[in-house]
């Protein structure tokens, strides 16, 4: 069956990161005035307005900054996911990223659990970033 | 259908399934619980507190229905850690509240209520950056602004009109407002504290969760109406075995914890 689940929309500023996934690597932007390791993408730094940047590749390591469990699906396409986790990982070099995290029954998951990246291929161009249990 | 929904967020936040408020609200809640709140052991009182207000005011959405603290286990999970309860509702409707002067007030035909004080604070960072989600929100320095502008304390405050979108919202803002010690929410909300009857009436109209959804308006319309006098069976006063307020507080906050107000009125 084909994937009927919304798509990302890569623009100018996010092309970069999902250029990125595709290759299974998690790129983001590191201002190169403050250091500041920034998400979503964007063209100016938000932590010193400066327009230096270079893209850097996270080691794809954080932790659990919080989570929750969809019981119901919102899109129809969901409907065989839930429960599903929906969670916002902290990453160790600082940006935060929402994603799901996979693989673990809901129950076992607390705040502050590592977690490491996971890749879903959805297409030929788009790979989703997504988290599973370190050492899982 | 999909293009609705094509609509209605951040495209990286539906790639992932997650959708509206009570998504956000709930990641927001899910930190609180690991910082400092017992959840669900809190917001039952929330939930129910306001039920019974609900149940006197013939034109709240759930006048007729009872709720138990079992009903509120019972309901089913929305986006865990939110059941059924702790979401507000949806209606169509509309409130209205007339702004003039305290001196254009005085020949009018109903009292007038004054404002006190007022205050904004907002954070504005989308909820998956948020550093906030567990407080101090915007709540922390509205709330200061509004007091120092009212001139009195947090003890001053006869009942509160809080913004209720979801039950752990009001845990948080009355929190950062001051009204109890941090992590305190399931002890102070025990006990029927924000009923009929309570110490510090609540949400007294029902609110969001349990009479109808006017975003800043429920709390303003019912903080007036109740310094008004104009509340009936649920007025605050003898009528309810409450204090007859002379000062009550409001809020309201939008996005996902982004931006809040708080408002202080007074009986004149």
């Amino acid at each position: 069956m084909s994937y009927n689940k919304p798509m990302p929309k890569p623009d100018a500023d996010s092309k970069p990161f999902w250029e990125g996934c595709r290759n299974h690597q998690l790129m983001f932007q590191k201002c190169t005035a403050c250091g500041h390791v920034r998400w979503p993408a964007s063209i100016l730094c938000p932590k010193c307005h400066s327009r230096e940047t270079q893209w850097i590749q996270s080691k794809g390591r954080g932790t659990i900054y919080t989570y929750v469990v969809y019981h119901q699906a919102f899109d129809p396409a969901f409907k065989g996911d839930v429960p599903y986790v929906v969670a916002i990982v902290e990453l160790e070099e600082g940006p935060m990223l929402l994603t799901n995290i996979a693989g673990c029954p809901h129950e076992s998951l607390e705040c502050e659990m590592r977690v490491q990246v996971t890749w879903e291929e959805v297409s030929d161009e788009i790979s989703l970033p997504k988290f599973q249990l370190s050492g899982a | 259908m999909r293009q609705l929904l094509d609509h209605a967020g951040a495209t990286e936040e539906k790639v992932f399934g997650h959708f509206g408020a009570t998504g956000g609200y709930a990641l927001a809640a899910r930190r609180g619980m690991h910082e400092f709140s017992a959840g669900p052991e809190t917001w039952k009182h929330i939930a129910v507190g306001q039920r019974k207000w609900a149940n006197l005011n013939p034109a709240a959405m759930m006048h007729g229905k009872a709720m138990t603290e079992d009903d509120y286990y019972r309901a089913p999970m929305m986006v865990e850690p939110f059941r059924l309860f702790d979401n507000c509702l949806i209606n169509d409707g509309g409130r209205a509240v007339i702004v003039t002067s305290a001196e254009r007030a005085e020949d009018l035909k109903h009292p007038p209520v004054l404002l006190m004080g007022m205050g904004f604070h907002n954070p504005s960072n989308q909820i998956s950056q948020a550093r906030y989600m567990a407080g101090p929100t915007g709540a922390k320095e509205a709330g200061r602004a509004a007091f120092q502008m009212a001139g009195i304390e947090v003890e001053d405050i006869d009942a509160c009109q809080i913004y209720d979108c979801f039950t752990y919202t009001v845990e948080l803002t009355m929190q950062d407002y001051g009204f109890f010690e941090y992590g305190q929410g399931k002890n102070w909300f025990s006990g029927g504290a924000i009923e009929p009857g309570g110490r510090l009436p609540v949400n007294t109209s029902g609110g969001q969760l349990s009479e109808a959804y006017y975003m800043g308006l429920t709390p303003v319309s019912e903080a007036v109406m109740q310094l008004m006098g104009r509340c009936e069976d649920r007025q605050l006063g003898p009528k309810t075995d409450t204090k007859t307020p002379e000062i009550i507080l409001c809020s309201d906050n939008g996005g996902i914890l982004q931006s809040h107000a708080c408002y202080i009125f007074r009986r004149r």
